[in-house]
C-alpha cells in the first residue's frame, strides 16, 4: 500500500482535533492492554496459592481467607472487604463481608491449611488431628506430614479407578445401553465394577479432624480431599511448583462442581477436535471454489458478483450459520439419517441432534468464505509468467495448477485455514444451536469402535465460559475459573493470529525475491 | 511444400527457400482481442534450422505473432482469429492436434526469466516428468544435456539442488532455454529473450541461440536492430499488425525494398 | 540429440482426458461449493415462507401481529411485547417482533456511537502523523483486537464491566467527559513545550506516550468523581438519574453492551477507514500541504472528500457486524425485550433471542418459524449493507487509480 505524510514539516500547529485523533489511538490501545492484563493477571492469578489472612474482628471473632475486592460502604466513608474463607459446609457459604474498620488485626499464621475438596469446595482453617481406619492417631506436629503421605496414596488409588473407568467400564456400559451386549461382555462388566469397589475400598479410610478459625470442628474423609496445601509455610519456590501443577491441572482436568472448579480438559479436547475436523472440511473445498473462481470460470460480470458475494458472506452473522446448522443439517440430513439407519434407536435422536459432525460441518460453512478470500489472494498474487512458463512446457492445465500454481498458493491456503481456525475457536453462538454441551466429560475419541463418534455433544471452551458465567449458581466462586478459561482461549487465538500474520509476512517476503 | 504466395502485404519479398524447408507456416492468418484487431492479413514461412527475427515498434503485433505460434492465446478468452498455422503441414488448430503437445514441439522463453520456485534440477526435469514416468538415470542424462546445451551445465553442476530463484538474472534465462530444450522441441520461440539482461548476459544468449540453430529452428522477437542483425538469418519487419517486408536479414538491413522498413531501421520512425 | 521425448499418443490421451475430467471436477465442485455457501439466504426464505399461507400444521401470521402493538389480555392498552413461551396457564404466546428490532438496532447504534469516533481517529491519526514504524505494529495490534472471541468480550462485560459500573457510575461518566479535555490539555503543553521534548515525544509516537498521560487522567477522575458527585447529584448519580430524568438504571444495559461492542467492532472500522484515507494518491496531499495547509485541514479538505465513500462503507461494515454480534450481546445486555430509549435500561436482540430460543421452539411451529424470520433479517440487512460497501469500495479503488493516473 502507498503512504503519504512524512514532510518534514512541524506538526505544533496541528490543532485540537489532531490530538483526539491521537487520543483514540492510545484509548483503544489501553483498552485493549487493560483487557488483556486482565485476564492475565486474574486468570493467572488464580492457580497462585497465595498466603491465607487471619483476620481478627473487634468482637474476638476470627476469619481466615483471602481478599478478593473492597467496596465503599453504602452512605458512609467506610469500606467493607470481602474475604473468600471456603468452609462451605460449616458456614453455609464461602465468603464474608467485614467492614475494614472492624478489623483489629491482620495475621499470617503458618498452620492455616487449605484443602480443596470434591464436595463443598475449599476447607480453610487448621487441621487437628489425622485418624487412620485402623485407630491410629496423628496429632499436632506429626499430622500435617502424616496428611501429605496418606493423600498421596489415595490420589494413586484414585488414578488406578479413573483409569478403569475410563478405559474398561465406560465402553461397556454404552454397549449396554446399546443394547449391543454380549453375555460376556455383562461379565467383564461385573468384574470391572468388582475391581473398582475393591480399589474404593482399599483407598485408605482416614478421617480429617478440622477445625475452622471460627472454632467449628468438623470431621472430613481423606477420600474427598483432592489437594491439600499450607500457603503460610511455603517459600516462592514451592508456591511456583504449586503454580504450575494448579496450571497444569487445569490444562489436563475435567470440571468439577458444575463447571466452577476443576479443569478444562474435555473443553480443550472438544474445541480442538471439532476446529480439526473443521479444516478437514473446509480446506479441500474452500481451495477447489477459489480455484475455479480464479483459474478455470470465464471471468465476467457473473464471476465478479459471485466474488463479491462470497466475499460478504464472511460478514453474515454466525449464529444466521447457526440456524441454517440446526435447520439443514440437524432438523433436516439428520432427522432423515435417523429415520433410515438408526430407526431402531428413535424417539432419541442419534444425527437428529446437536453434535460434533454438525457443528464442524457448520463452522466450516462459516469460514469458508475466510479461505476462499485468502486462497484466492494467494492465487491472484502468483505471477501469470508462471503459468505461462508451464503451459510453454507442454503442461495440460490441470499439470499447471497441479505442479505450479498450487505449491506457490500453499502459504496463502495455509494463511486462510488458519484464520478460519482463529475465527471458529471463538465462535460461540452457532454451536449453542448445533451441539455444543454443558457437561460431557468423556472426549468424542475413544478406543470404542467407530473411535470417533461423530455424533457425540461435547465441550468447547468458549461455551464453557458462557455457561459458567451465566448458568452456574455462584459466579462469584466460579469467576477465577472463567478467567483462566477465558485466558487460555484468547492466547490459542492470538497464537494463531499470530501464526497467520507471520505467514503473510513471509509469503509477502518471498514473493519479493522473484526476479522482476 | 507449397510454393511460396506472395501477398501484397510481403510486397513482394522473394525468398529463396530452395536450400531450406519451411518450419512453420502461416497462411492469411489474422487475429483480434475482443474488438480491436491485433493481426491481419498475416503470411509467412519460417524457414527450418534457421533464426528468424520479429522486429518493429512496439505494439506491432510481433509478440502477439509469437504467442500464436504455440496457441498461448487459448487462456484469453477474448481472442478470436482467422486464417491458419501450419507445424510441419499439420494445422495446429485442427482438432486432432493437442495444445499441451503442440506446446512441447513449439517451445517458447519470456521476456523475463520464469524459473519456477524449485530447484535448478526439478526446473529442467519439469518438462520430462509431464511425458510420463522415466528412469532416474534417463532424466539425469537428459537434464545434463540440456543444460549443456544452455551452456549453463559449468556454473551449475555443483548446486543442481539448489534453489533456481538463487542463479542471477542471465543464468536464469539460460535455464529456462534448458528446461525448454530439455522436453525436445521442434521449434523455439524467443520473446525479447536477452531485454532483462545486462549486455554480457546478453551476448551469452545471442552466442546460445546462434549454437541452438544445427539442431533447432529459432523464432526470434526483439527490439534490438542490432541483436536482429547479429543471430538472425532472416527478418520480418512487422507494423500495426501487418508483415511489411520479410527477407534474408543481411539484404533487408542493408537494402531495405521499402522506405517504412528503412525509416524503422534507420530509426527515423516517428 | 540423445532423447527426442516424442510422448507416446497412449500417454497423450490420458494426460488430455485427465485435464478434462479434472476440469470438469473444479468446475462442478467450485460451482457446487459456491451454491452451498449461497443456499443460506434461500434456506431462510424458503422455511419463513409458510408464515404467510395457512397452512395445516402452522396456522397463519398476519404481518399486521408482528409490526403493530397488539391488544393482550392482562394489559389495558394495546402493547409490543415478545413472550414466546408465557408461563403456565398465561394465554397464547405473544410473537410482537418489533422489540427485537429496536433491541438490536439499539445496540448496534450505541455500539458505533462508541466505535465510529474512535476508529475514524485512529484511522486519521496512523494516516497522518504516525510513524511508518509505530504504524506498521499498529496494524496487527488492531487485528489481534479484532479476533478476540465474542464471548471472552461479553464475559468481561457482563461480568466484570457491569458490576464495577454499577458501583462506580460516577467514576466512569466523570472518565468519559474528561478523557477529551485531558487529551488536548497534553497536546497544549505539548506544543507549549518545545524543542528537545518534540524530539523526546515525537508527534508520530503520540499513541504511546499518551497511554501513561491516560493515567494521569484516571487518578484525576477518580480524585473528582466522588467530589462532583457529591456537589451536584446529591451524592448518587444514580438515584439523581431516576429522580430528575426518570431513567432507571439496570445492570445490564445498552451502554455496556455499546461499549463491549463498540470494542469489538472498532478494529475492522479503523482498518477499512485506514486503507481508505492512506489510498488517497500521494499528488494530492502534496499539492495541498504545499499550499500552506496543515496536515488536518488537508484531511479535512482534500483527504477525506476523496476518501469520504471508503470512511461511509468502513462504518457501514461495523453497522453489519454490529448487528449481528450475538455473544456479546447475550451475555451484557440482560436480555429484556423492552422497547425504551433509556440507554440505561436492558434490552435483547434479535441474534441473541436466536440463540437463547431457537433450541427449545418445536421445529415447524410459529415460534421457531419467527426466528428464521429473524435470521432472514439479519441475513438480509448484512448482505446488503456489506453488498453495498463492497460496491462502494471498489468505485473508490477505480476513482484514485483515475486520480493517480492525472498526476
Amino acid at each position: 500500500m502507498h503512504h503519504w505524510q512524512r514532510s518534514k514539516r512541524k506538526s505544533a500547529g496541528e490543532g485540537p482535533w489532531a490530538w483526539l485523533a491521537a487520543g483514540s489511538v492510545a484509548t483503544s490501545l489501553a483498552l485493549l492492554a487493560l483487557l488483556l492484563g486482565l485476564l492475565a493477571v486474574r486468570g493467572l492469578g488464580h492457580f497462585w496459592p497465595a498466603d491465607v489472612a487471619l483476620v481478627t474482628l473487634d468482637d474476638g471473632r476470627q476469619l481466615a481467607g483471602r481478599a478478593v475486592k473492597e467496596a465503599p460502604l453504602p452512605g458512609r466513608e467506610a469500606r467493607e472487604r470481602l474475604y473468600r474463607d471456603g468452609n462451605r459446609d460449616v458456614d453455609g457459604d464461602i465468603w464474608e463481608w467485614v467492614a475494614l474498620e472492624r478489623i483489629q488485626d491482620i495475621a499470617h499464621p503458618e498452620d492455616l491449611v487449605v484443602l480443596e475438596r470434591r464436595r463443598w469446595g475449599e476447607f480453610i482453617g487448621r487441621l487437628v488431628a489425622i485418624e487412620t481406619a485402623s485407630g491410629e492417631r496423628f496429632s499436632g506436629d506429626a499430622a500435617w506430614p502424616a496428611l501429605k503421605e496418606r493423600l498421596a496414596v489415595v490420589e494413586d488409588g484414585r488414578r488406578q479407578i479413573a483409569q478403569l473407568r475410563e478405559e474398561t467400564i465406560q465402553p461397556l456400559v454404552r454397549r449396554v445401553e446399546a443394547g449391543q451386549a454380549s453375555a460376556e461382555d455383562r461379565a467383564a462388566l461385573a468384574s470391572a465394577q468388582s475391581q473398582v469397589n475393591a480399589r474404593q475400598a482399599a483407598l485408605p479410610d482416614d478421617t480429617l479432624v478440622l477445625e475452622s478459625v471460627g472454632g467449628r470442628s468438623l470431621r472430613q474423609p481423606l477420600t474427598d480431599v483432592v489437594r491439600a496445601l499450607q500457603p503460610n509455610a511455603m517459600g516462592p519456590v514451592d508456591k511456583l511448583a504449586t503454580w504450575g501443577q494448579g496450571v497444569w491441572r487445569f490444562l489436563s482436568e475435567g470440571p468439577r462442581a458444575a463447571n466452577t472448579a476443576g479443569g478444562v480438559w474435555p473443553a480443550i479436547f472438544g474445541t480442538v477436535l471439532m476446529v480439526v475436523l473443521m479444516s478437514i472440511f473446509v480446506m479441500p473445498f474452500g481451495v477447489l471454489a477459489a480455484v475455479y473462481l480464479n483459474e478455470v470460470a470465464h471471468q465476467g460480470r457473473l464471476i465478479r458478483w459471485v466474488r463479491i458475494g462470497v466475499r460478504n458472506l464472511a460478514g453474515v452473522p454466525s449464529i444466521v450459520y447457526g440456524v441454517f446448522g440446526l435447520g439443514v443439517f440437524v432438523y433436516g440430513i439428520g432427522g432423515h439419517l435417523d429415520d433410515w439407519f438408526f430407526a431402531s434407536r428413535l424417539p432419541s435422536p442419534t444425527f437428529g441432534t446437536g453434535g460434533l459432525l454438525w457443528a464442524s460441518l457448520t463452522l466450516a460453512l462459516l469460514t469458508l468464505p475466510v479461505v476462499i478470500v485468502a486462497t484466492e489472494e494467494g492465487l491472484a498474487r502468483i505471477p501469470e509468467s508462471q503459468r505461462e512458463g508451464a503451459l510453454a512446457l507442454g503442461a495440460t492445465r490441470t499439470e499447471m495448477l497441479w505442479r505450479v500454481v498450487l505449491p506457490m498458493a500453499m502459504p496463502a491456503m495455509l494463511t486462510g485455514v488458519i484464520l478460519a481456525v482463529a475465527r471458529a475457536a471463538g465462535e460461540v453462538a452457532p454451536l449453542m444451536l448445533v451441539g455444543v454441551a454443558k457437561m460431557a466429560p468423556q472426549v468424542p475419541l475413544d478406543g470404542e469402535f467407530p473411535f470417533l463418534h461423530l455424533d457425540r455433544k461435547f465441550m468447547h471452551l468458549g461455551y464453557h465460559i458462557f455457561d459458567a458465567a451465566f448458568r452456574s449458581g455462584d459466579v462469584q466462586a466460579a469467576m477465577p475459573l472463567i478467567y483462566a478459561t477465558a485466558l487460555l482461549l484468547v492466547v490459542v487465538i492470538l497464537v494463531l493470529n499470530l501464526t497467520a500474520i507471520f505467514l503473510r509476512h513471509y509469503l509477502r517476503g518471498r514473493h519479493g525475491t522473484l526476479p522482476h | 511444400m507449397t510454393v511460396m504466395q506472395h501477398t501484397p502485404s510481403t510486397s513482394g519479398a522473394l525468398i529463396d527457400f530452395s536450400a531450406h524447408a519451411s518450419s512453420l507456416e502461416v497462411r492469411d492468418f489474422a487475429l483480434r482481442y475482443g474488438d480491436k484487431p491485433a493481426l491481419s492479413n498475416l503470411t509467412l514461412r519460417v524457414p527450418r534450422h534457421r533464426v528468424t527475427a520479429f522486429i518493429g515498434p512496439s505494439g506491432c503485433g510481433k509478440s502477439t505473432l509469437l504467442r500464436a505460434l504455440n496457441r498461448l492465446h487459448d487462456l484469453n478468452e477474448s481472442v478470436s482469429r482467422e486464417g491458419s498455422i501450419h507445424l510441419e503441414g499439420q494445422d495446429i488448430h485442427a482438432p486432432e492436434m493437442m495444445v499441451a503437445e503442440l506446446r512441447r514441439r513449439v517451445g517458447m522463453v519470456f521476456q523475463v526469466p520464469n524459473p519456477f520456485p524449485m530447484s535448478i534440477y526439478d526446473n529442467v526435469a519439469f518438462g520430462l516428468r509431464l511425458q510420463g514416468r522415466m528412469p532416474k538415470r534417463r532424466v539425469d542424462d537428459v537434464v545434463e544435456w540440456a543444460l549443456r546445451s544452455a551452456a549453463l551445465w559449468d556454473e551449475v553442476k555443483d548446486r543442481l539442488r539448489a534453489s533456481a530463484w538463487s542463479l542471477s538474472g542471465g543464468q536464469q534465462q539460460r535455464l529456462v532455454i534448458a528446461r525448454t530444450l530439455a522436453v525436445g522441441p521442434e521449434v523455439l520461440l524467443l520473446d525479447e529473450p536477452a531485454s532483462a539482461l545486462d549486455p554480457i548476459s546478453s551476448l551469452k544468449v545471442e552466442e546460445l541461440i546462434r549454437n541452438l540453430k544445427s539442431t533447432l529452428t529459432l523464432v526470434l522477437v526483439t527490439h534490438n536492430m542490432q541483436q536482429a542483425a547479429r543471430v538472425s538469418d532472416y527478418t520480418a519487419f512487422l507494423q500495426d499488425g501487418e508483415l511489411v517486408e520479410y527477407g534474408p536479414t543481411d539484404t533487408l538491413f542493408t537494402n531495405p525494398r521499402l522506405a517504412r522498413t528503412e525509416n524503422y531501421i534507420t530509426g527515423r520512425m516517428a | 540429440m540423445p532423447h527426442s521425448s516424442s510422448t507416446p499418443p497412449l500417454r497423450r490421451s490420458v494426460r488430455q482426458t485427465r485435464d478434462r475430467l479434472a476440469t470438469a471436477l473444479i468446475t462442478a465442485g467450485g460451482i457446487g461449493v459456491i451454491v452451498a455457501v449461497m443456499a443460506i439466504g434461500i434456506f431462510l426464505a424458503v422455511e419463513v415462507l409458510p408464515l404467510f399461507w395457512s397452512s395445516a400444521d402452522t396456522p397463519r401470521i398476519d404481518l399486521q401481529a408482528l409490526w403493530l402493538p397488539q391488544p393482550y389480555t392482562g394489559l389495558e392498552a394495546p402493547a409490543h411485547r415478545w413472550q414466546p413461551a408465557l408461563p403456565e396457564g398465561g394465554g397464547e404466546p405473544r410473537f410482537g417482533m418489533l422489540p427485537l428490532v429496536w433491541g438490536t438496532l439499539e445496540a448496534a447504534a450505541w455500539s458505533l456511537v462508541i466505535a465510529v469516533p474512535l476508529a475514524l481517529g485512529a484511522a486519521a491519526h496512523s494516516a497522518l502523523f504516525m510513524s511508518p514504524r509505530l504504524r506498521a505494529r499498529l496494524r496487527p495490534t488492531l487485528e489481534l483486537m479484532e479476533a478476540m472471541p465474542g464471548v471472552v468480550i461479553g464475559f468481561v462485560a457482563g461480568l466484570v464491566l457491569a458490576p464495577w459500573l454499577d458501583n462506580h457510575l460516577a467514576l466512569g461518566a466523570v472518565l468519559l467527559i474528561l478523557l477529551p479535555p485531558g487529551v488536548l490539555l497534553a497536546g497544549g503543553l505539548w506544543s507549549r513545550l518545545g524543542g528537545r521534548l518534540h524530539r523526546r515525544l515525537p508527534m508520530g509516537w503520540a499513541a504511546v506516550w499518551l497511554m501513561p498521560w491516560l493515567l494521569v487522567i484516571w487518578g484525576l477522575a477518580v480524585w473528582l468523581a466522588p467530589l462532583l458527585e457529591a456537589w451536584w447529584f446529591g451524592g448518587s448519580l444514580r438515584t439523581w438519574l431516576e429522580v430528575h430524568l426518570g431513567l432507571a438504571y439496570a445492570n445490564r444495559n445498552a451502554i455496556i453492551v455499546g461499549m463491549a461492542m463498540g470494542f469489538a467492532v472498532m478494529p475492522s472500522i479503523y482498518a477499512l477507514a485506514e486503507d481508505a484515507l492512506s489510498g488517497v494518491p500521494g499528488n494530492l496531499v502534496e499539492g495541498a500541504e504545499a499550499l500552506g495547509a496543515t496536515r488536518w485541514q488537508t484531511l479535512w479538505k482534500v483527504v477525506l472528500p476523496a476518501a469520504g465513500p471508503g470512511v461511509l462503507s468502513a462504518v457501514m461494515i461495523g453497522a453489519g457486524r454490529a448487528v449481528g454480534e450475538t455473544m456479546i450481546v447475550l451475555m451484557a445486555s440482560g436480555n429484556t425485550a423492552l422497547m425504551t430509549a433509556n440507554p440505561l435500561d436492558g434490552l435483547r436482540s434479535m441474534a441473541a433471542s436466536i440463540a437463547i430460543e431457537l433450541p427449545e421452539a418445536a421445529p415447524g411451529g410459529t415460534h421457531y418459524r419467527l426466528l428464521l424470520l429473524a435470521a432472514l433479517l439479519l441475513f438480509a440487512f448484512t448482505f446488503c449493507v456489506n453488498t453495498l460497501a463492497e460496491v462502494v469500495r471498489a468505485r473508490l479503488r477505480r476513482r484514485y487509480r483515475r486520480m493517480e493516473g492525472l498526476a
